[in-house]
């Protein structure tokens, strides 16, 4: 998908929020958002989840499943948990039972099991920042906007994003990210879109750059593993026991 | 887009705010029935006249239920602007028929109505022109209701001078000799219609009055809706 020269303001005759945004993201790619508090980085993210319309200009391929993690879910509203994600997977199409699968899984993942029946407005800001996350990924989405993800969540689920993230980008999806503080230096090999005086500015994923990757392996296998690792090209920059094995 | 409707309607019974304009229409039907027995007809088109302003802050409430942000991932996870905007709209659509059945059902309830001396074939006619003219209320009340609703007026002040200036409006310029009846909805003459008992063709009028006026009113609501989410 890509923005083509587009500009937005909130009010015909105020001043423009975005101009002359032009930007790509291709299938599979992920990209973070930069930007002071205030640039226009949530504005952004909501023109390219088809929330906003660009006053000029336009955004084109959109992938048909958008998933939308606003830096603030809303959570004053009378349902629980479970009836609202139900109702989100029906309005994106799901029938009862895939419905009820996805709906499962996902708490099951982001641990929101003791929450089932728990009306939004009575959940902490972490919990209802969950509820968020699993609504925009009820479908495997084409696009997932990840606003200030982090916000709020505890550590397990912090660690979490990023492996969210990779899976949606490995299954060829695109990904934005925005943050301002500094967690996006989980998501290694991003490309990073600045945005700053109403401009974008894009710096593409560096190919040379290289992530540390922690894997657990048998103890029996460990010399095979080492030596394949080492065949692809990789390097293996430590061998250590697991904590806790 | 079902599934919205229904997420929509299910938010504004549970948050107890279907209450308020229930109690409204109660109290404005008590007024029209307290008075004694009316031939149905006529007695349906005061209704309709008098629960437009009911119907269209009903709507208002309903569209106005859901936090901005929920609205936004609505449009989102709909998938499209289009079934997200006809998705409220049918909401307050089938919310407003439920008003409609009380009022329709309310005369007989406490013989606010005289029974039509041709028997039951001619109550139900009755009943059936009460829906008619019911539903020619409901349609540009719930287009009233949406221009002033939140997400297009955008503070709550707006809100309430939009929905007050036109319900004034479509009483004060549907009155008798006005010169522009065909700025507002024909509520006004609907409720001629039903007291005079006029012939097909001015009810065909009235009907066509009503949807184009509808029309017009749902497109600009629409038309703001898609850039004001």
């Amino acid at each position: 998908m890509h923005l083509d020269d587009v500009w937005l303001r909130y009010r015909r005759g105020g001043s423009w929020v975005l101009r002359q945004v032009t930007a790509e993201l291709s299938a599979g790619e992920i990209a973070v958002v930069l930007g002071r508090n205030g640039a226009g980085k949530s504005t952004l993210l909501q023109l390219i989840a088809g929330v906003l319309r660009p006053s000029r200009g336009r955004v084109a391929g959109r992938p048909a499943a958008v998933g939308w993690v606003p830096e603030r879910f809303p959570a004053d509203q009378p349902h629980t948990v479970s009836a609202y994600l139900h109702a989100m997977a029906a309005v994106r199409g799901l029938r009862a039972a895939a419905a009820g699968r996805a709906v499962d899984g996902w708490i099951e993942r982001l641990g929101l099991g003791g929450f089932r029946d728990v009306k939004l407005p009575e959940l902490s800001k972490g919990t209802a920042q969950k509820v968020g996350l699993a609504q925009a990924l009820l479908v495997s989405p084409g696009l997932l906007i990840l606003d200030e993800p982090w916000e709020g969540l505890d550590a397990a689920t912090r660690e979490l994003v990023p492996a969210i993230v990779l899976e949606v980008a490995a299954a060829g999806g695109r990904v934005l990210v925005s943050d301002h503080r500094g967690e996006t230096v989980r998501l290694p090999g991003a490309a990073r879109w600045t945005v700053a005086d109403g401009g974008l500015a894009v710096a593409p994923a560096e190919a040379d750059q290289h992530c540390v990757v922690e894997v657990a392996v048998s103890a029996a296998d460990l010399p095979g593993a080492v030596a394949r690792l080492r065949e692809q090209g990789h390097r293996v920059l430590r061998v250590r026991e697991e904590v806790g094995s | 887009m079902i599934a919205l409707t229904g997420m929509r309607l299910r938010a504004f019974v549970r948050t107890g705010r279907s209450v308020a304009p229930l109690i409204a229409a109660l109290a404005v039907l008590s007024v029209l029935y307290g008075g004694g027995r009316a031939e149905a007809g006529e007695a349906y088109g005061a209704s309709a006249l008098i629960l437009f302003p009911v119907l269209a802050w009903q709507t208002k409430i309903l569209l106005d239920v859901e936090p901005d942000v929920q609205r936004r991932l609505a449009r989102v996870a709909a998938g499209s602007a289009g079934r997200e905007i006809t998705a409220g709209l049918l909401a307050a659509a089938v919310a407003g028929l439920g008003t409609i059945a009380i009022a329709l059902a309310l005369p007989w309830l406490v013989q606010g109505v005289k029974p039509d001396p041709g028997g039951l074939g001619g109550d139900v006619a009755a009943v059936a022109l009460g829906f008619g003219v019911h539903l020619l209320a409901l349609l540009p009340a719930v287009a009233l209701g949406g221009l002033a609703c939140r997400a297009v007026t955008r503070s709550a002040g707006n809100g309430v001078a939009v929905l007050v200036t036109g319900a004034v409006l479509a009483i004060v310029l549907g009155l008798q000799g006005s010169p522009v009846p065909w700025l507002v909805p024909p509520l006004m003459a609907t409720a001629r219609f039903t007291a005079s008992g006029s012939g097909a063709a001015t009810a065909l009028w009235l009907t066509v009055h009503a949807f184009l006026w509808s029309g017009a009113a749902l497109a600009v609501y629409s038309r703001l809706r898609r850039t004001r989410a």
